[in-house]
């Protein structure tokens, strides 16, 4: 029988590269029964971890689309999406989280919260999703999962608190103590299938007393039931406890913290509880749509199935059995056979199979409910297409999506590779936003761009094996941008006499610097000197400069434009005259208001042994970075700086050799800033060459 | 010339510190006061002086992340330019975050020697060469005297200034020097040759500048806006 609502966890799984996230993910489908036999991550059996089904993931150990899967524990129904761990596929983790109700937030229990478990968890906030934090690998020496607690409510400001506490740790790790239940419970059998519980021991019952009293502490805070049972010191039933602990991680107040290691089989069953009673059912999330006739207010999903559809396609994928459309419904239903219309194009769309996912094996249903998610065949849509009944004009919030900061130019190597990339290249787009094609006007040549150099590398790879692609690559290019520094006035006239009528308009005003913005207009004309119809025509002929600046070819961003002045003929003035007046102004001034070129500047974070510090901050130097500073773990440092993007190339080589692959780092976007005299000598320089050769 | 003008703001100046004093070889400072009440942006703003004079400064800070350091720094400096141009203050602000390098650690991983052969190292392969240390968040105890003392000699031999926060409890807020003075261990010459006060004043925060000998020395208390942190330059009877 199928779970009611109440009892239907869609939740994702997210933390720091390495943490262990998709070793987690197998445990949970072994112990649901999806799958009869564990695969490790980078297992001797060469078959890798069940979640990461593309052939690439499996290689490099790493996951890269997130799979949805779900799986039944006790008589709870789980949807879970594998998110991947590297900063340059975080849209994935975006999407993941823009669909899920609650998460689990994997932290190692050796590095705590680390750079990425930072980015996460603010994405976490964005999207206010709740989270149940699970501290992996205590059976690793160095192991202290109460330090990460501790992380936890420092770095990330959670209201953390233990809801178990280890039996030993390190080699030790013999099984977990559940402050809820007071029992010790240890995972016996080759997987850690089989439970026994037993009395705390001894040793432990202290330690035990004091954490659960912190834990009933924290959660009486939610429950004036619960309250009333500490204060007049009665029993407290596990049930008020568990009811208190999840009143207080759905409101985001909490943070329940579970503990034990994926990889030895320890723990994973209470993850599974904990993620049952803790993490919020899809009734217990307010979902709201925009309303599109209302110009876009929000408004509130019902959740109920009974009313009309609204769904939200949040991934798609192109596999082995045609176009996989990932779907999630927020209200009423989707049913095979039923028409329902995709909001972005206004066209109809006719449901046609559905499915619910295992990784990359699929069962057949007859409908999705609100609340489920699921996936359909053949639907032509984009990622973050909204589905609604005919008749309802709403979409779901637009998601958070970040400019792509890297591009390459692309060949196919010849004809049947050409077809194959372009089909490549058109299903990637549709499935990643943050990945980017077009072709360039000057070369002709095809170019990508994205979040990273292993993001456009990871494209590429998958054009070569999926679409066996034959692919030649140029040199990755950075997308710098031209802005001003001073303000400048200009008056323009462009006259144009050829016989027949003429063109005539006169545009004066000021161009100016402006944070924070790409491009401003502000219309000061007075008294009609530009007639009122003209002015939209001035508006677009400055905006035409800017997609390319006159200086070194890269967009203009950061220019606000103020017309106060200009001139018309009765005759020859025209928007066509307007515009070219307004491209006339725009060069005029441009050159005078000092003109400077920015490049994206990385947050590169490194985590190294402590040894390599000096050499790891030594290659950061040479890369122009600025080191903002180092936190001491011991054994291990973190070094964080500010290194420009074209620094960056290659730099994951150089990083292995120098540490003897020892460290490791995470990169994102951090801002935009000048490019000093001596990098602009060299760019102009190239871009001269560039013009002059036509290449 | 906003450069300038940011110098003439220097805490240690408006108490009266001359530069004779503070960029001493080896000299020992400490900003006391209880928790809470201020330390932390008081030592930021003597760092940020520094770095106005074009002196790299190296924040030690046990327990807090190297971004909430930062954002220490950024906040102050925004509150001490906050009525200059916008533009020129971004270009300052960029230029002395290369002269600034912020080093945290975890309570229990941190001890002297290994503060003393990191800065060692990365001044042996050029990376940083620190003039001014910040060291805040430490408990100074007073079995700390043997490693003070090395950390004393090591800032004179390289020409370094410290300083320190230093926390008081109740009972000793009165007299932050009885307090510095066990870490002496010779009578005729003190560790801390600097000292400063920070006490809730109504609703401000009052910062004396002691003597060794523990009297307000000579210069008239100063008050910092809580709401800032930002030194008052007006002082109230």
């Amino acid at each position: 029988m199928k779970p009611t609502m109440q009892k239907v966890r869609n939740i994702g799984i997210s933390a720091h590269i390495d943490s262990g996230k998709t070793t987690l993910t197998e445990r949970f489908l072994y112990l649901t029964k999806k799958i009869h036999r564990i695969h490790e991550v980078r297992g001797k059996d060469g078959v890798g971890a069940t979640m990461d089904s593309m052939e690439l993931e499996k290689e490099r150990g790493i996951t890269i689309a997130s799979a949805a899967t779900y799986c039944q524990w006790k008589d709870h129904e789980i949807n879970i999406i594998d998110t991947p761990g590297h900063v340059d596929f975080t849209i994935e983790v975006e999407r993941a989280l823009r669909v899920l109700d609650g998460a689990i937030l994997v932290l190692c229990s050796v590095g705590g919260v680390q750079s990425q478990s930072i980015t996460v968890d603010q994405q976490m906030k964005r999207y206010k999703v709740p989270c149940v934090a699970f501290i992996n690998k205590c059976d690793r020496s160095g192991a202290d999962p109460f330090r990460v607690i501790d992380q936890l409510k420092e770095k990330l400001n959670h209201n953390a608190v233990a809801v178990q506490i280890p039996i030993g740790l390190e080699a030790d790790l013999s099984g977990i103590v559940d402050l809820i239940a007071m029992k010790a419970v240890y995972f016996d059998g080759e997987f850690g299938d089989i439970i026994r519980t037993e009395d705390i021991p001894e040793s432990l019952m202290e330690l035990a007393m004091e954490k659960r009293e912190e834990l009933v502490d924290a959660a009486s805070i939610f429950s004036d039931e619960l309250t009333e049972a500490v204060i007049e010191e009665a029993e407290i039933p596990e049930s008020l406890l568990i009811e208190a602990i999840r009143t207080g991680t759905i409101q985001q107040k909490l943070t329940p913290v579970v503990m034990g290691s994926a990889y030895k089989n320890k723990g994973i069953q209470l993850v599974l509880d904990a993620a049952n009673h803790f993490l919020p059912s899809p009734m217990d999330v307010e979902n709201e749509a925009l309303n599109l006739d209302k110009n876009e207010e929000p408004l509130p999903l019902s959740g109920k199935k009974e009313d009309p559809l609204v769904a939200l396609a949040f991934k798609l994928e192109d596999g082995q059995f045609g176009q996989l459309t990932y779907i999630r419904v927020y209200q009423g239903e989707l049913k095979k056979g039923d028409t329902c219309i995709n909001v972005r194009t206004g066209k109809k769309i006719k449901v046609g199979r559905i499915v619910m996912m295992h990784a990359d094996q699929m069962e057949e249903v007859e409908k999705i409910e609100a609340g489920y998610i699921g996936a359909l065949f053949g639907v032509d849509c984009v990622s973050g297409d909204t589905f609604t009944s005919s008749g309802l004009n709403v979409s779901m919030t637009s998601m958070h999506i970040p400019d792509p900061v890297i591009s390459l130019a692309i060949k196919a190597k010849n004809n049947a590779s050409e077809t194959s990339m372009a089909k490549a290249l058109n299903r990637f787009t549709k499935e990643d936003p943050t990945f980017n094609t077009f072709i360039s006007k000057e070369t002709g040549e095809t170019i990508i761009s994205g979040m990273g150099e292993l993001h456009l590398e990871v494209y590429i790879e998958r054009m070569k094996r999926e679409y066996k692609a034959e692919i030649i690559t140029g040199e990755p290019s950075v997308s710098y941008r031209e802005t001003i520094t001073a303000v400048t006035p200009f008056d323009y006239t462009h006259k144009k006499q050829t016989g027949g009528a003429g063109q005539y308009g006169r545009i004066a005003g000021i161009m100016e610097p402006v944070a924070d913005e790409d491009f401003v207009f502000e219309n000061k004309i007075t008294g009609g000197s530009i007639p009122t119809q003209y002015i939209p025509a001035c508006e677009k002929g400055f905006k035409s400069c800017i997609a390319k600046g006159p200086w070194m070819e890269y967009p203009v961003t950061g220019v606000k434009i103020t017309i106060n002045d200009g001139a018309a003929h009765s005759v020859d003035s025209s928007e066509m005259a307007f515009q070219a007046a307004a491209r006339g102004a725009f060069l005029q001034a441009y050159y005078k208001a000092k003109p400077v070129l920015h490049e994206p500047i990385m947050k590169v974070v490194i985590e190294s042994p402590a040894e390599f510090q000096g050499n790891v901050m030594g290659s950061l130097n040479q890369r122009r970075g600025i080191i903002i500073g180092s936190h001491d773990f011991g054994q291990i440092t973190t070094i964080e700086a500010q290194v420009p993007l074209s620094e960056m190339f290659g730099y994951s080589t150089t990083l292995r050799s120098m540490t003897q692959g020892k460290a490791q780092f995470t990169m994102e976007f951090s801002t935009y800033k000048q490019v000093p005299k001596s990098v602009l000598e060299t760019l102009e320089k190239k871009n001269e060459k560039k013009t002059r050769t036509g290449t | 010339m906003l450069k300038k003008q940011l110098i003439l703001k220097d805490p240690l100046s408006f108490l009266g510190y001359e530069t004779e004093e503070t960029e001493k070889k080896g000299s020992f400072g400490a900003v006391t006061s209880r928790a809470g009440v201020g330390k932390t942006a008081f030592l930021v703003q003597i760092a940020i002086s520094s770095l106005l004079k074009d002196k790299n400064v190296l924040h030690v800070s046990i327990q807090d992340p190297v971004d909430k350091v930062n954002l220490w720094y950024q906040e102050l400096f925004l509150n001490l330019t906050r009525d200059h141009d916008v533009k020129q203050s971004k270009q300052l602000w960029e230029s002395l975050l290369t002269k600034r390098f912020i080093m945290t650690f975890e309570t229990e991983s941190f001890d002297f020697s290994k503060l003393i052969s990191r800065i060692d190292e990365f001044s042996t392969q050029k990376i940083f060469i620190p003039q001014l240390i910040i060291l805040d968040g430490l408990t100074v105890e007073n079995s700390m005297q043997p490693e003070l003392n090395i950390l004393k000699e090591y800032a004179k031999k390289n020409n370094l200034t410290v300083w320190f926060s230093i926390r008081t409890h109740r009972h000793q807020a009165d007299d932050p020097v009885t307090l510095l003075k066990q870490f002496d261990t010779d009578d005729s010459q003190s560790l801390f040759n600097m000292i400063i006060q920070l006490m809730p004043y109504k609703d401000k925060i009052q910062v004396k500048r002691l003597s060794i000998d523990g009297q307000v020395d000579g210069q008239p208390p100063l008050l910092i806006d809580p709401s800032t942190m930002m030194i008052k330059e007006t002082t109230e009877k």
